[in-house]
């Protein structure tokens, strides 16, 4: 290094001077803030990365801030599913209590469990997480389901379960008990047994099967369907037995045997074998109607009940209610669509086509979205719904004499239907669905904190600065500040002025 | 030789010693003056009569390396363009805010995305909603005071070219004067040296503002011509003119057409009336006025294109929609229909065509304008580098419309026809095979908020809507920075963020999770004005990396011109140094020199008193 000649004033000496005391300046600011500059421009090469990490750490962020509210609502939900399924275990050992142990008596006190239960059900369905309904699919900011009052009972105008239990009822028995079923004499000797209208109500023949003597068994056949049983070539033979089945209208069957028997007056389920052929019919036919009577106020009830809370339970806001076609109900011979303004629609949520779990998703990493969007109308809430509240629509009067027949038949279909098809939905398969959610978000998180620390650590480097370093420069550039200040210093102090006489 | 002649030459020598001793003091006192270049005595013997000698000062000597002095006025014109554009770049740097703090537009756009990703996963939540409309205000709101910022440094370029011109014109007409001064001067007593120090400051000065080549002429005349060959200079000074705008903002630019211009230009008249725009001829290239000249319309201009253009695809990115045509069969002829109803001025038509002969895919954009005074559009008013851009003016009704879509067709042997209402049909030409049509497919503006699809209307240039539009004035593009706002219909019901049509569940996650990934992650192009990218291939890229790409761009230019001044700085005062080293007092040789007058003044007034001496000798004889 050539040094340039020494003068009074330096410019080079002074630039230089400004320059440390410059960086002197910027050290200084430095250790203060822990930022290595306060522009971009300051940031060196690396100003590009620290944008990319910034942007990088706030999506991070947001992905955690999301997984970490999803994972409340999931926790949420999955307390209420649970509490759904003791709700559903006690309505079943309830039952089981009532039919076998308590008769007629407990099958009131079922009722009010089951009534109890689905008010607690209808609370779960319309849990809130913060201010978000999490069983209506994409629809939260209202309930998603109606009170328990407003689905047995209705509200107003419109018809609730119990009303519409009552006109499936009258529709699926007829005014004769009979479930729409016409038994008749054509001859004294035969029996004609005809629906009174196709319908989807009452007791459908489904067939029939006979080993009574001289006895000639025509049908179901037709439309109408129509049975006839000719007696007319001679009585049957003590024993021999007629047994006819019968579809209900929720999909199950029933059947009523019929026995010849001398003994007279006959037991149940038994006619008598008269002196002749018109006789036997003549006893026949009461016993049929007598049988059909019993199992129109047990099976039937009960069928036409479940039918009656599926029909109700299928409903939704893009699926009309199916209402019997009447007054008068008792001789109604199809189903019509209800409306929101005469029938209580029970679920409220959104019923469009996409999966229940797509329709709360959430994005908790850049390409990973998990969905915890539930429905109330599922098929695993909706049977639990759908079945307690059958049991608390249907009242079992203390007199019925049939009552605990009844009961029995309705705890058993909803017994049934609790239990559910295999294959079909269960609360159990929703809850897992959601614990699989939150897994995928745990695994998300812990992912994010790892990167989280990498990068920051990164953008640390970048944007901030080391205080040991920071520290060790400013010591050395005061050193060479004071350096060059002192020579500087020296150098306008000897001047030939001063040593001149 | 006699002794007379002795006592002439002390008495001489007195003189000179005296008169050069003023010298020493005149030195000694302006040793702080800038400027002040030391001056030595030219002194020389003289003979008489063969036989006396005596000793004169002729002429003042200004000691100064001209070499070096030509050198420091280049470096001065480099030197203050690189201090003028550093302050410029590290103002810019502030409107960018500090790295990683609340203020920067990283943050603030981090921020906004960040409300959408909490809005995507609750969509009901009201507190949510708001919150996206009120991150996108403060980003539409930092948008615009960057806008600001950006425009007011403009401005005060716009005020030092002003500032810069007056103080030209003053040291041109003072170089003028002096000049005129010395026209007559032939030997160089002190005054003169004095006017010629006092015009090399001016020309310092005036190196300072802009790049100059200084001519020596005879009898002391100089010549002051622009590095481009302009004379500035000469016996009479030429005048600067600068027609100071008050108000800059992004569509003020400079243009060669004064109707056009929005901000001032410089024009030099020289003495015979004759006008020259410095601008238009670029006659400028370095010091204070080419700084700001490149400041103002150049740097500052592209930080501004490239804020625009940021705000600009943010905005149709949320708002545009592209719907391919339907395939159609015409007789012999195959095509496809799109719907032609419901195009913004700056939405277009797309249709993209292969040329069988070459086997070349090319694209033909029909691009909407209501301005017949924009056309014709040039291929570069859409981002895509492989397109032909035609402008289609719908201004005057839509029978003109068809008329020009069928002629825009012409050459291509498409064939355009309009078989109902607003359909625009475009079929190849059959049998002849000369083209085959890909597809078509249109881009228009959402202006609805709830129109059925995620796009909306997000963002309004001021009250209107967004679309690129392009007019007789430019593009709607410019400027958008500082105008865009948050559609106040959406900030007066943040619902519209959720329910992009009527009966749309609260809880419906559609539209959020559209907003995010369009802001988050989706790719879009970015114009070349920006700087980022060329035109043969544009940058497309996510919002983000556009912005990095941004302040990395920015940052390196500040940086640069930092850098630059620095190194500037150490050259030019390394050459000051050498300057200063020949021509700058130093006081210890000028005390030197005080005590060899001192001792020469003692020495010559010796010889007086030995000469008296003498005489008294000879005349006490």
């Amino acid at each position: 290094m050539t040094v340039s000649s020494i003068s009074g004033t330096s410019a080079a000496m002074i630039q230089s001077l400004l320059n440390l005391r410059g960086q002197l300046n910027d050290l200084t600011t430095q250790l203060s803030t822990g930022k290595k500059s306060t522009t971009y421009a300051g940031l060196g090469v690396q100003r590009g990365v620290s944008v990319s990490l910034n942007s990088q750490l706030s999506a991070i962020g947001g992905y955690d801030t999301t997984g970490a509210s999803v994972m409340t609502r999931i926790n949420v939900a999955n307390t209420a599913l649970n509490s759904m399924s003791t709700v559903v275990s006690n309505v079943k050992s309830a039952m089981s209590q009532g039919t076998n142990v308590s008769g007629i008596g407990g099958a009131s006190q079922t009722q009010t469990t089951a009534q109890a239960s689905l008010d607690t059900l209808m609370g779960l369905l319309n849990t809130q997480a913060g201010d978000r309904y999490l069983f209506g699919g994409k629809v939260t900011d209202q309930p998603p389901v109606e009170s328990s009052d407003h689905i047995l009972n209705g509200d107003g105008t419109r018809a609730g379960l119990v009303q519409l239990v009552s006109e499936r009822k009258q529709a699926d028995l007829g005014a004769s008990g009979l479930g729409r079923l016409a038994v008749t004499n054509p001859t004294l000797s035969s029996l004609d047994i005809a629906e009174d209208a196709v319908s989807p109500f009452g007791f459908k023949l489904a067939s029939v099967s006979s080993n009574l003597t001289n006895a000639t068994v025509n049908g179901p056949a037709g439309s109408p369907a129509d049975l006839s049983i000719d007696l007319g070539s001679g009585n049957p033979n003590d024993g021999d037995s007629l047994t006819l089945r019968l579809n209900l209208p929720d999909g199950t069957t029933s059947s009523v045997t019929l026995t010849a028997t001398t003994a007279s007056p006959a037991g149940p389920n038994q006619f008598t074998i008269g002196a002749t052929p018109s006789d036997t019919t003549a006893s026949l036919t009461t016993a049929l109607t007598s049988a059909l009577t019993t199992l129109g106020s047990t099976d039937l009830t009960a069928a036409s009940a479940v039918q009656a809370s599926n029909e109700f339970f299928a409903a939704d806001a893009n699926t009309p209610p199916q209402r019997v076609d009447g007054p008068p109900f008792d001789t109604a011979t199809a189903l019509k669509n209800g409306s929101a303004s005469d029938t209580v629609i029970w679920y409220t949520g959104d019923s469009d086509s996409d999966p229940a779990r797509s329709t709360a998703t959430a994005q908790i990493d850049p390409s990973l979205s998990v969905g915890y969007g539930v429905r109330a109308n599922e098929q695993g809430l909706r049977a639990m719904v759908q079945n307690i509240a059958t049991l608390a629509a249907v009242s079992i009067s203390t007199t019925n004499p049939n009552g605990v027949d009844l009961s029995q038949q309705l705890n058993t279909r909803v017994a049934t239907g609790l239990a559910g098809q295999p294959g079909d939905q269960t609360v159990t398969d929703i809850s897992t669905d959601l614990a699989n959610a939150q897994i995928s978000i745990t695994a998300a998180t812990t992912r994010h904190q790892q990167q989280t620390s990498t990068l920051q650590g990164y953008l640390d480097q970048i944007q901030g600065v080391s205080e040991e370093e920071v520290g060790t420069q400013i010591l050395t550039l005061q050193t060479r500040l004071q350096a060059s200040m002192q020579v500087t210093a020296m150098m306008y102090q000897t001047s030939l002025v001063n040593y001149m006489p | 030789m006699s002794l007379s002649q002795a006592l002439i030459s002390a008495i001489s020598g007195l003189n000179t010693t005296q008169s050069n001793l003023a010298l020493v003091s005149a030195n000694v006192a302006n040793a702080g003056t800038p400027g002040y270049v030391r001056k030595t005595p030219n002194q020389i013997a003289t003979a008489a009569n063969g036989t006396a000698v005596s000793v004169r000062t002729v002429s003042i000597q200004r000691e100064l390396d001209t070499y070096v002095q030509k050198q420091l006025r280049t470096e001065n014109s480099g030197a203050s363009y690189a201090t003028v554009r550093a302050q410029f770049y590290s103002q810019l740097q502030n409107v960018y805010g500090q790295p990683g703090t609340d203020s920067s537009l990283e943050s603030v756009f981090n921020d906004f995305n960040t409300s959408l990703q909490t809005l995507a996963a609750s969509p009901d939540d009201p507190s949510a909603r708001s919150a996206v409309i009120s991150t996108a205000q403060q980003l539409t709101q930092q948008l615009n005071s960057m806008t600001q910022s950006v425009q007011s440094l403009r401005s005060s370029a716009e005020l030092g070219l002003s500032d810069a011109v007056s103080q030209a014109n003053d040291a041109m007409q003072h170089i003028a004067d002096i000049n005129g001064q010395l026209a007559g001067v032939t030997t160089i007593d002190s005054s003169a040296a004095l006017l010629l120090d006092q015009r090399d400051s001016y020309i310092n000065k005036l190196s300072n503002l802009m790049d100059i080549n200084v001519v020596q002429g005879g009898q002391n005349q100089i010549t002051v011509y622009t590095n481009s060959g302009v004379q500035l200079v000469g016996k009479t000074a030429s005048t600067l003119g600068f027609d100071t705008q008050g108000t800059i903002n992004a569509n003020s630019v400079w243009s060669a057409d004064s109707d056009k211009r929005g901000v001032g230009t410089l024009t030099l008249t020289s003495a015979n009336g004759s006008q020259v725009d410095l601008v238009q001829n670029n006659s400028i290239r370095s010091g204070e006025i080419a700084a700001y000249l490149q400041m103002r319309d150049q740097d500052l201009v592209q930080a501004q294109s490239q804020l625009d253009a940021f705000a600009a695809a943010m905005s149709s990115a949320l708002s545009d929609t592209t719907t391919a045509g339907t395939a159609v069969t015409s007789g012999v002829q195959n095509g496809f229909d799109v719907d032609i109803s419901g195009l913004q001025a700056g939405n277009t038509v797309n249709i993209n065509y292969t040329d069988p002969l070459t086997n070349k895919q090319h694209t033909l954009t029909l691009m909407r304008v209501d301005d017949p005074k924009a056309l014709p559009l040039s291929d570069s008013a859409t981002t895509n580098p492989n397109d032909h851009v035609v402008g289609i003016d719908f201004s005057a009704g839509m029978t003109s419309v068809w008329g020009q879509i069928s002629s825009a067709m012409g050459a291509t042997g498409m064939v355009a026809s309009n078989p109902s209402g607003n359909t625009l049909r475009v079929l190849n030409d059959g049998p002849g095979n000369i083209v085959t049509v890909n597809g078509v497919s249109t881009t228009k503006t959402a202006t609805s908020l709830a129109g059925g699809s995620s796009q909306l209307p997000f963002f309004t240039d001021g009250s209107s809507a967004y679309s690129g539009a392009i007019d007789g004035q430019g593009s709607q593009i410019t400027g958008l920075a500082g105008r865009i706002s948050v559609n106040t219909l959406l900030a007066g019901d943040p619902s519209k963020l959720v329910s992009y049509a009527s009966g749309v569940a609260s809880g419906d996650a559609t539209r959020p999770n559209f907003l995010y990934q369009q802001l988050g992650s989706a790719s879009q192009v970015f114009a070349p004005n920006t700087g980022i990218g060329t035109a043969a291939s544009p940058f497309s890229g996510s919002m983000s990396t556009y912005l990095r790409q941004v302040i990395s761009l920015q940052g390196q230019n500040a940086d640069a011109a930092s850098n630059l001044k620095q190194g500037q700085d150490v050259v030019q005062s390394a050459l000051q140094q050498k300057f200063d080293d020949a021509s700058s007092v130093n006081i210890d040789q000028e005390m030197a020199n005080l005590l060899t007058l001192q001792n020469a003044y003692a020495a010559n007034a010796r010889v007086l008193s030995a000469v008296k001496d003498m005489l008294d000798t000879l005349m006490k004889l």
